[in-house]
């Protein structure tokens, strides 16, 4: 369960209201790579993954993902507060106006609305570690291009932050290669890349030619 | 900045550097001595919270609400900050 604590991971207070700008940020409350989709992703990985290091993570980095959507959508209510008819036209925010006025709702910055096929949650703890680890990176990538239109002070603080926020989940997904996730990973590689290990028997997971020789034979009797 | 905003910056730095350390700890479980900084900071952290309501009111819905429900009183934390004589 969770519990719900009025205030906000980041402290936001923004004096300028700016609809061009809450468009753009928008991105990350219901895009592609954005916040929604990020804590949807590891809370909903983490019933099927084996390992207790993970499970932990994926529930901790699942919940501060939920923080985050709720610091982003406190980013784009600050920027459109009292804004006028002029300025929400002469910011391109009218489509946006027209189906939500200023209601904060899940959509990526070009108006597609949030698509749970931007995320993954695949029930095989080697392809979901490396869907979140990707995923860290698209945010962080996201939040690089909202700074390089941002101006504001107020605004760019708590983005930064995030951003850095990326930075340091990302690391936490690498980091169980130090637990036995290793030995699950080369037992999986064997049983699923038999094909493509047969037609190049150079791989990364096994550094002698001749373990690798074996490796091959071995998998091609089971076969 | 107001008493309000500074008693929460404090807090919130307590809060966020605990969070990050345990984060930091399930991936690296052994680690006493980040245990042991963790649990510093939560320790403060409790410490700032209690201060917080009870000067500016509840965090939490099961907080201390003295006789009276405070629970619904702003400023829920997306709200654009008022002077103090505007709450």
């Amino acid at each position: 369960m969770w519990q719900y604590e009025k205030k906000l991971q980041y402290p936001i207070s923004i004096k300028s209201p700016n609809a061009k700008m809450a468009k753009i940020i928008s991105s990350q409350y219901g895009g592609p790579d954005g916040e929604l989709g990020a804590s949807l992703r590891y809370l909903s990985q983490r019933y099927t993954m084996p390992y207790p290091e993970l499970k932990a993570v994926l529930t901790d980095i699942g919940t501060e993902e939920l923080a985050h959507l709720e610091m982003v959508g406190t980013i784009i209510y600050q920027l459109t507060q009292n804004l006028t008819p002029e300025e929400i036209e002469k910011a391109g925010f009218q489509d946006y106006f027209v189906d939500h006025t200023t209601g904060i709702y899940p959509t990526s910055a070009s108006g597609a609305p949030y698509n749970a096929f931007s995320m993954q949650s695949k029930g095989d703890p080697i392809t979901d570690l490396h869907e979140n680890l990707a995923a860290e990176q698209k945010a962080r990538t996201t939040y690089d291009n909202i700074l390089r239109f941002c101006d504001d002070p107020d605004v760019i603080e708590p983005i930064k932050f995030l951003r850095a926020r990326e930075v340091v989940h990302y690391q936490r997904f690498g980091e169980p290669k130090q637990t036995n996730y290793n030995f699950h990973c080369i037992s999986i590689l064997s049983e699923n890349t038999k094909i493509l290990l047969i037609s190049n028997s150079t791989t990364l997971l096994l550094s002698s030619k001749e373990r690798s020789f074996h490796f091959v034979i071995t998998s091609l009797k089971t076969l | 900045m107001t008493e309000r905003e500074i008693l929460m910056r404090k807090l919130s730095t307590a809060e966020f550097a605990a969070a990050d350390l345990e984060l930091f700890l399930d991936t690296h479980p052994n680690n006493s001595e980040i245990l042991e900084k963790a649990d510093e900071y939560r320790e403060r952290a409790e410490y700032l919270r209690k201060e917080y309501e009870k000067k500016f009111g509840s965090l939490t819905s099961d907080s201390d609400n003295t006789g009276k429900w405070q629970w619904i009183k702003a400023p829920w934390p997306w709200e654009i900050k008022k002077t103090e004589e505007e709450q």
